[in-house]
């Protein structure tokens, strides 16, 4: 193919678009906002690689097995295989482009073991390894703007795709600062535009991360997965700008988790799962904390200061800057918040959707994580995911006849054109923020069928006004046209939950505790004219 | 306490000042000050009278993305690290002077990444230079990482004497760039080293006040004599 539309440019994204522009592919990378801003240099923990010097008896196999079983075996193998083959490759290509990673002496990657696995096989780089890559990598996609070959556009936002007979033709921009909508024609469009955290409000992530461009797909006919597989991460301090993760390095140096009954502290981790009670899986943790229905601290303050001070600098710094704790004299309150979404666009192992030509890479698509994610497996698929999709696009042969969109984007501008100039000063974020205190309520940590049925009755109402409503349109225009798609989204996330009848890897139904062999499949959802239809991928369409 | 804030509709219109009143706790960030603003039922001005939502960025709100780079009380900084309780009773908020305004507190950075484009600074290929021992490896390494921790925020460029608009004379964040590139692939330090003497080196005042505001504390000062070397 000649050239591609990448939405999104974040790690994946300019992976993808790095990718591309070598094999002498032309790419548009479209984001509002430049790489920096992207959530993907929040990532801090490390990337997953199984490299020839891994020792331990580690093997690629072994990460193959530790990711799909800690996935609730619900993740393609053959997707998870090429992940981990591929693993190596990917760090030794960010070398390359010069990502700085902490280092031995004889200058190869530091390994750790991380989040849900057995061996040290862990990249990092210090404790900003998300920003590193990206600080890499836009070098890199710099170097393709000199060139020619990649060009960005900042300040578009995504409106929709230009899809005819289930096949994509580009995508349909909205141009905040020229106030227009433009298409942007292309033989493939690759979406990289993260996961869907401000569907809940303020979480972990950015709040640029809103699922939009998935929910947009999804009713104009892209079949989305597993979206009721959400990531909570156990130890987050609420402030009041946003949930603030609290490394898990906290627990892995010694923290404890306590709540206070009669003035006594009560260590509840340790009293139900033994001593080392509080470093259980992210799930586990998250679901205890919930199930105390109290305040719940994190301590460290037993430990040697010193200790603190070269382990966990940056948690003793976050806690003084933001709440005013120091972590060496005092417990933290923590609270379990919205993290990763394993769920996204359904693609097959190019990365493909149904849609013929439409891509999907990082966090957004759903392929490689299961039922729930190993730590340093986001940052893996985020790269990995990004060098596939580009060699499928640079491998295939352009299409010859383009359709006609003018009508679409002609009803399209009608449409958009209604939003402005009203008198009114209501916010479509009022609407987000009914539909973020729905899905965190109903949707949260412990699931049953009544809260997620409710929760399915309030979207459908807010969807049912959402169109209706004058808004005050002195704010980014994106922030209303988007309202539609975002909820629509939320919906499918709930009807995904609420088929889902029984409990798996971070899916969790009190009225339905046991996992169910015959449920062992992922779920996929569709949109056909207002009718949201999950079913089971029991054939294993995604894994071909 | 009284929120002032310098606003602009869009660049063909003039600028002009907004006073707010908000009551907010002191852990509050300049960044949940501004969203307090504008989500309450409706946006008034400190006489009660209507007015519209402030148009600010935002991206992370902890202080990693640099999206809130903003002037605060006269002082560049980001605004999600910002505390009311470092205020004192009343804020002046202002958007960064140095880059176009497209609305309010909106700038227009993208001359940071053209500047780069232009002079074409990227590592490309990573081949460093052997370290003479490896305790200078260890500090060189230590280096790199800080330097690619820059969030190309502009603060560097707005507090800058010498930085005018970007027309000749890059700023810190470009040296810091031009460090990072040099001495990760030493194959083109030559290179660098001559677009960092014609838009840097050659016009820098060495006031070092970038390194005050930098929200990541980037050394530039190293940046610059392992440049000069």
């Amino acid at each position: 193919m000649k050239n591609a539309v990448v939405i999104g440019s974040g790690i994946s994204g300019m992976t993808c678009a790095v990718k591309l522009a070598e094999k002498g592919v032309s790419v548009v990378l479209v984001s509002p906002f430049p790489s920096e801003r992207s959530q993907s240099v929040m990532a801090a923990g490390g990337i997953n690689a199984v490299l020839p010097d891994n020792g331990e008896g580690d093997s690629v196999a072994l990460h193959i097995e530790e990711t799909l079983s800690g996935g609730g075996m619900l993740a393609g193998r053959k997707a998870v295989t090429g992940l981990c083959e591929g693993a190596a490759v990917v760090i030794e290509y960010l070398e390359s482009i010069g990502t700085v990673f902490s280092t031995d002496e004889s200058g190869r990657p530091l390994r750790r073991a991380f989040g849900g696995q057995s061996k040290r096989r862990t990249c990092y780089c210090g404790s900003s390894t998300g920003k590193q890559i990206v600080s890499a990598l836009i070098m890199e996609a710099r170097r393709y703007e000199a060139a020619g070959l990649i060009k960005r556009r900042l300040w578009s936002c995504f409106h929709s795709a230009l899809i005819k007979d289930g096949v994509c033709y580009g995508a349909l921009l909205f141009d905040e600062t020229a106030g227009g909508l433009t298409a942007e024609y292309a033989d493939a469009l690759v979406i990289a535009a993260g996961g869907q955290n401000a569907l809940f409000g303020k979480t972990t992530g950015s709040t640029q991360c809103d699922g939009y461009t998935a929910g947009k797909l999804f009713l104009q006919g892209a079949e989305l997965k597993n979206l009721e597989f959400i990531q909570y991460h156990p130890t987050t301090l609420e402030t009041p700008q946003k949930k603030m993760l609290i490394s898990e390095a906290a627990r892995g140096e010694g923290g404890r988790l306590f709540y206070i009954e009669d003035g006594r502290r009560v260590y509840f981790m340790e009293d139900r799962y033994g001593p080392r009670g509080n470093l259980m899986t992210r799930d586990v943790v998250s679901r205890e904390i919930f199930s105390c229905g109290r305040q719940v601290y994190l301590d460290v303050s037993f430990l040697d200061r010193k200790l603190i001070g070269r382990r966990l600098p940056e948690v003793r710094e976050l806690c003084l800057k933001y709440a005013g704790i120091d972590i060496a004299s005092q417990p933290v309150p923590v609270s379990p918040s919205v993290h990763f979404f394993m769920g996204g666009l359904a693609v097959r192992l190019d990365h493909e959707t149904n849609i013929r030509n439409l891509f999907a890479v990082g966090e957004c698509a759903s392929i490689y994580h299961g039922a729930n994610r190993l730590g340093g497996n986001s940052l893996l698929a985020a790269v990995y995911g990004g060098m596939v999709a580009a060699d499928a696009i640079a491998g295939r042969e352009s299409g010859t006849v383009r359709p006609d969109f003018s009508a679409y984007i002609e009803d399209e501008k009608r449409a958009l054109s209604k939003l402005y100039g009203t008198k009114s000063s209501f916010p479509a974020e009022y609407i987000r923020g009914m539909a973020a205190e729905t899905l965190s309520g109903d949707l949260g940590i412990v699931r049953d069928e009544k809260t997620l049925a409710k929760g399915i009755k309030d979207i459908d109402y807010y969807l049912s006004i959402a169109g209706k409503i004058s808004y005050d349109s002195s704010v980014m225009m994106y922030s209303i046209y988007s309202l539609t798609g975002i909820l629509s989204l939320a919906r499918a996330v709930l009807v995904c939950a609420l088929g889902r009848r029984e409990s798996r890897g971070s899916h969790y139904r009190s009225d339905h505790p046991e996992t169910l062999p015959e449920m062992g499949y992922p779920t996929i959802i569709s949109y056909d004219g207002g009718r949201y239809a999950a079913r089971l991928d029991r054939e294993g369409y995604y894994e071909s | 306490m009284k929120v002032k804030i310098l606003r602009r509709r869009s660049p063909a219109d003039e600028s002009y000042w907004e006073v707010f009143d908000a009551d907010v706790p002191g852990e509050m960030s300049v960044a949940g000050l501004i969203d307090h603003l504008n989500y309450r039922d409706d946006i008034v001005d400190e006489s009660g009278i209507k007015t519209t939502r402030i148009g600010w960025e935002c991206s992370c709100l902890q202080g990693v993305c640099g999206s809130c780079a903003m002037v605060i009380n006269g002082v560049p900084a980001l605004a999600c690290e910002t505390f009311v309780r470092d205020l004192g009773g009343s804020v002046t908020i202002e958007p960064l002077r140095k880059f176009p305004v497209i609305h309010d507190l909106l700038v227009d950075r993208s001359v940071i990444h053209e500047n780069l484009k232009k002079t074409d600074i990227y590592i490309g290929k990573y081949s460093p230079k052997k370290p003479k021992s490896a305790a200078a490896g260890e500090k060189e390494q230590i280096r790199q990482y800080e330097a690619a921790k820059c969030l190309k925020c502009g603060l560097c460029l707005e507090v800058c004497p010498s930085y005018v608009s970007g027309r000749s004379f890059f700023g810190a964040l470009f040296a810091n760039d031009c460090y990072l590139a040099a001495a990760r692939n030493s194959e083109s330090a030559d290179k660098i080293k001559k677009h960092y003497s014609e838009h840097f080196a050659s016009a820098c005042s060495k006031s070092l006040s970038c390194m005050d505001v930098c929200p990541m504390h980037i050394e530039t000062i190293a940046s610059m004599s392992a440049l000069n070397r």
